[in-house]
């Protein structure tokens, strides 16, 4: 029987620690670090100098800290030569960045999604972006690994969406094709758009801080990254958060996935140009100029947007009531609809919600906009180095 | 939440001349909150406020500032109490870029010369502590700024002065629908890093966005302050034009149009 962790066993969990502090909170103080880790500075200067000879920090004199003393030393991560691949396959849009440690960007490529291209059949494109990336990766860099944001609604041939399921086999041949491309074999970690969102969000945006988290994703459908006790929720297979398809009406119009009046036929983006008598085809493009048109006093378009917010307040209130969220986040294209249609998601959560769940919720939009995907996959990335920092 | 409110107004009248603009109006303002002030055109709004930020003499209340009372009697106490006003006309200066608009009156010297690398650079982390990443540069002169760019430049301007409460005049009239968003996003980050805002705004929309609390003054009474996660906006609504919404509001006998409303719940959708 075994007492406790090794000493080996602390010490990586400490270097994880401190690696991630700096990842996230940026150049520190060794100081600080003391501080906020709880632990004594000699131990500080023996894990930081473990990380530096592992190239993974540095550290540096601060340029002028207008305090008296000896002046503490800057451990900085090393954003420009740890980097990871960040990929996401969006609905209409594929992306590849290099990711460097800290979540900067460092490069980025993007390409349209063609239509009636699966997720899957994405990955050839994916590794010629890499292709590219890796022309201008310095030769001391160290790549730790990839993480994929997937989008689990493709468009068909007509422009419509439709439903697929792939977040999770898209995984095995991306890194098939990045083994080859790089020569390496490293983790690749797939997520669901919304997923990764949230944990971009959780990780360096609005939700720091909180860990009982609800982010909706709308992009053609709608998704859900939940967090619960700071923890993702992602289901026995990887396929939870599938909250666009709670069935709000029993007799709604029929949904992409096969049954009948999921949320997402009340709210996504086809529920609302049909709303507006506008073309549903013209996507993203033409739900903004709905919003647009209501700002500006559109009749038609301010009853289509009033009634798709008020039935996304309707799936909110139950969200708030099931999951009791600190946080619940409008992402996607649910951004621009949360904002116009506030006063209808805000009076159905107040009058359907429990007084006790909705009175701490707090409703906000996404800081980190677009890049949020990217971000989040390079913390998928990131997180096997973060829990052992030595081993690559 | 419960915590001190940091500014607030007992019993404010104001008069001009034979018209009582405001009447026995209280006010509470808190910290990391957004308190939204809606009204109808001529309740009281932009005078309450005029009271609040001195340009205004008070005809009788008074006000409490972190739980002291203190007087306000100009923009100057009001400034140095650490309440900003950004105004609809946002009071900008065209010819001068966005450094030099942050800074006017207040400019930082070095020696005889103006410290511009310190201004800069203050103007830079206060732009990037409030996340905006719209401005291209900040040498960009405030002309060549969208109306959103602008909002943005005098909201950040009212942060770097170390403000405790700031109170937005209808920022986001008469903007565009992403700008609107871009504002409305400022003002909830604003009220997260722990200041104290009040937010004037016709638009419920943007009302229960981003607010936290509802005041409504109904022709110069404060008829009601209610938490935002207590109140629908039919309520709302109700408060604004007839200054009474069930329990809410004025008692019943005050309103002499004795119109009674009912609460209904209707399925979503069945509204329009």
């Amino acid at each position: 029987m075994r007492i406790g962790p090794s000493q080996e066993e602390v010490r990586r969990q400490n270097l994880g620690a401190l690696l991630r502090y700096v990842h996230i909170h940026g150049p520190t103080s060794r100081a600080e670090l003391t501080s906020e880790l709880g632990l004594n500075r000699s131990t500080i200067g023996a894990l930081t100098a473990d990380l530096a000879g592992a190239g993974l920090v540095t550290e540096a004199a601060p340029r002028e800290t207008g305090r008296a003393g000896r002046p503490s030393l800057v451990v900085r991560p090393e954003s420009s030569r740890v980097y990871a691949y960040a990929f996401s396959i969006e609905v209409d849009q594929i992306r590849a960045a290099r990711v460097g440690l800290g979540g900067q960007v460092l490069d980025l490529r993007v390409d349209e999604r063609p239509h009636g291209l699966a997720a899957t059949d994405a990955v050839p494109l994916l590794a010629e972006f890499v292709k590219e990336l890796h022309h201008s990766v310095p030769d001391d860099a160290l790549y730790v690994g990839s993480g994929v944001s997937v989008c689990r609604m493709m468009r068909r041939d007509d422009g419509l969406p439709r439903l697929t399921f792939t977040t999770e086999q898209i995984a095995a041949p991306l890194s098939a094709a990045l083994a080859t491309e790089l020569g390496v074999e490293r983790p690749v970690v797939a997520g669901n758009a919304g997923d990764v969102a949230a944990l971009a969000e959780h990780a360096r945006g609005t939700a720091v801080g909180c860990d009982n988290v609800i982010y909706l994703h709308r992009d053609a459908g709608v998704d859900a990254g939940i967090i619960v006790g700071g923890r993702r929720l992602s289901g026995h297979a990887g396929q939870g958060g599938q909250v666009g398809h709670m069935v709000v009406q029993p007799n709604g119009r029929p949904c992409s996935c096969g049954s009948r009046g999921c949320w997402e036929t009340e709210i996504g983006e086809y529920a609302l140009l049909k709303a507006a008598g506008r073309d549903p085809s013209t996507r993203t493009a033409g739900m903004l100029t709905v919003v647009d048109a209501a700002s500006r006093g559109d009749a038609s378009a301010q009853a289509a947007v009033r009634q798709v917010g008020d039935w996304l307040g309707f799936g909110v209130a139950n969200l708030v009531n099931v999951f009791n969220p600190e946080m619940v986040i409008f992402g996607g294209t649910l951004r621009e609809l949360y904002l116009a249609a506030a006063a209808q998601v805000r009076s159905r959560l107040n009058s359907m919600a429990l007084p006790a769940a909705r009175e701490r919720v707090r409703l906000r939009t996404p800081q980190l906009g677009e890049d949020a995907a990217l971000i989040g996959a390079a913390e998928l990335a990131f997180e096997q180095l973060l829990a052992d920092p030595l081993s690559t | 939440m419960s915590v001190t409110p940091l500014l607030e107004a007992r019993g404010i009248d104001k008069r001009f001349g034979p018209v009582q603009v405001l009447k026995d109006v209280d006010l509470t303002v808190t910290p990391g909150e957004v308190t939204a002030l809606v009204g109808d055109n001529g309740a009281g709004k932009s005078t309450l406020v005029k009271c609040i930020s001195g340009i205004y003499p008070i005809d009788a209340g008074e006000f409490l500032f972190d739980g002291q009372p203190v007087t306000i009697h100009g923009p100057r106490d009001a400034a140095g109490l650490g309440i900003e006003v950004v105004y609809q006309d946002l009071a900008l200066c065209d010819n001068l870029d966005i450094v030099q608009n942050m800074f006017l009156g207040r400019e930082r010297r070095s020696g005889l010369v103006l410290d511009e690398p310190t201004m800069e650079q203050m103007a830079a982390e206060t732009l990037a502590g409030l996340s905006v990443r719209t401005v291209k540069s900040l040498r960009q002169h405030v002309s060549s700024l969208s109306g959103g760019q602008r909002q943005t430049v005098a909201i950040a301007k009212a942060v770097l002065w170390n403000s405790k409460v700031v109170i937005l005049d209808e920022p986001t009239a008469a903007l565009g629908v992403a700008q609107t968003a871009q504002v409305l996003e400022l003002v909830r980050r604003l009220a997260d890093r722990g200041l104290a805002v009040v937010l004037i705004s016709h638009n419920m929309n943007d009302v229960f966005a981003v607010s936290d609390r509802i005041a409504a003054l109904y022709l110069g009474q404060m008829v009601a302050q209610v938490k935002t996660t207590d109140v629908t906006h039919a309520q709302v609504v109700e408060l604004i034009t007839a200054g009474r919404s069930g329990d809410l509001g004025l008692a019943a006998e005050k309103i002499d149009n004795g119109v009674e409303y009912a609460d209904t719940l209707t399925t979503p959708g069945a509204e329009q």
